[in-house]
């Protein structure tokens, strides 16, 4: 009789064994995720083949810039966060292809498309020594622009390669809706 | 139960119970699924979620000029269906082709922001934009007065068997919107 009940007992703590560990398994996805470098606003964060340092954060309704030729307005359902970042290569030529807005919410907004032939988007070849310059536009929520995490990478799936992280701190927001300073209109020129 | 046999015999039968027993859950499962589901009528004008995405299906109309920037040869026609589209996932996404499927095609739409005539651009999580998906008329062929599309979603996987990644898989119809083709893009929108 002592022996069955040893011997259940031993059965049911392997099956709890078992369970805890396929459930505290970390998943191929993680294993092979990207490896973040964290960071802050005011400071450069070093990844294994770039560095950036976030210059400053605009927010604006509406954005203007020249494509072939034309003038184009771009309007938005939610607010343009215009990103302007410092980069320079660690030791040899490099990309940047990937930027991501993180919101407070978990929201990952992608750089949009809708801008990406003005002058400084991504992606963007980088040599060592020559500082580059880059301006990243996404939009967004506005409830998203508070406490928001900008990604950066070199390519847009970069398993088991750095990403810098980059917390871009508290962002008011207006009476209105719209976080706080927000300019009509943002001129995508060619220099910035 | 089976005291008088011989064991060999016995581990035979319960093995035969068994078989029979999986095949006849199996036969029975695969009944089911093949089982002709009622096709869900839903309205034009209202907001139905596949999924990834909340859409609203709003008009559909035939052109005979180009129209949001694509081109249209002299004598071509086209079928324009327009829809609002709000990305429900927490990732920027262009994930929508597929998502309405009209009768009598397999042709892949062109799919273009309303907003700025952009070209199949990734939405953005919790923004609405409105999209028009265009189907190029075969030359000769009338096209229907009565425009029906198949609306199709994706289920969530946290992991799936592959690649063991989160994503949206396993698209299924989940009902059709029939509306009736106005003639020029000055169509008004279905109300609900």
């Amino acid at each position: 009789m002592m022996r069955r009940v040893a011997n259940l007992a031993v059965f049911l703590i392997a099956i709890l064994l078992c369970y805890g560990m396929q459930t505290t398994k970390p998943h191929y996805a993680d294993l092979t995720g990207p490896i973040p470098a964290y960071g802050a606003i005011s400071n450069t964060v070093h990844t294994r083949t770039f560095d950036i340092g976030v210059d400053k954060v605009v927010f604006a309704r509406t954005l203007k810039f020249d494509q072939f030729g034309k003038q184009k307005l771009l309007t938005t359902g939610g607010v343009w966060a215009i990103v302007t970042a410092n980069l320079a290569a660690t030791k040899d030529s490099a990309m940047v292809a990937a930027a991501t807005w993180r919101g407070p919410d978990g929201l990952s907004y992608r750089a949009s498309e809708r801008a990406s032939l003005a002058t400084g988007g991504l992606p963007m070849a980088l040599d060592p020594g020559v500082p580059a310059k880059t301006r990243m536009v996404f939009e967004i929520l506005p409830s998203q622009a508070d406490e928001a995490m900008l990604l950066v990478s070199g390519k847009l799936f970069a398993p088991l390669d750095s990403e810098a992280r980059i917390a871009l701190g508290p962002v008011a927001l207006q009476a209105d809706g719209m976080p706080e300073g927000t300019v009509e209109t943002y001129e995508l020129g060619k220099t910035f | 139960m089976f005291g008088g046999v011989g064991s060999k015999l016995k581990a035979w039968i319960l093995g035969g119970i068994g078989t029979f027993a999986a095949l006849a859950v199996g036969g029975a499962l695969g009944a089911f699924d093949t089982l002709e589901k009622p096709v869900v009528v839903l309205g034009p004008g209202q907001p139905i979620e596949t999924g990834p995405w909340k859409v609203k299906p709003l008009r559909a109309y035939t052109v005979d000029k180009g129209i949001y920037g694509l081109p249209l040869k002299a004598g071509e026609k086209a079928i324009v269906f327009e829809a609002e589209m709000t990305n429900r996932t927490a990732l920027s996404s262009k994930n929508y082709f597929t998502t309405f499927q009209p009768g009598g095609t397999e042709d892949k739409p062109f799919v273009v922001l309303v907003r700025d005539a952009t070209m199949s651009p990734a939405l953005q999580p919790g923004l609405p934009e409105r999209m028009a998906y265009v189907w190029a008329v075969p030359t000769g062929a009338v096209p229907p007065e009565r425009f029906v599309v198949a609306v199709n979603g994706k289920i969530h996987k946290q992991r799936d068997n592959l690649y063991g990644v989160p994503g949206w898989y396993n698209e299924h119809l989940i009902g059709t919107v029939a509306m009736t083709v106005g003639v020029g893009p000055d169509t008004p929108d279905a109300k609900p």
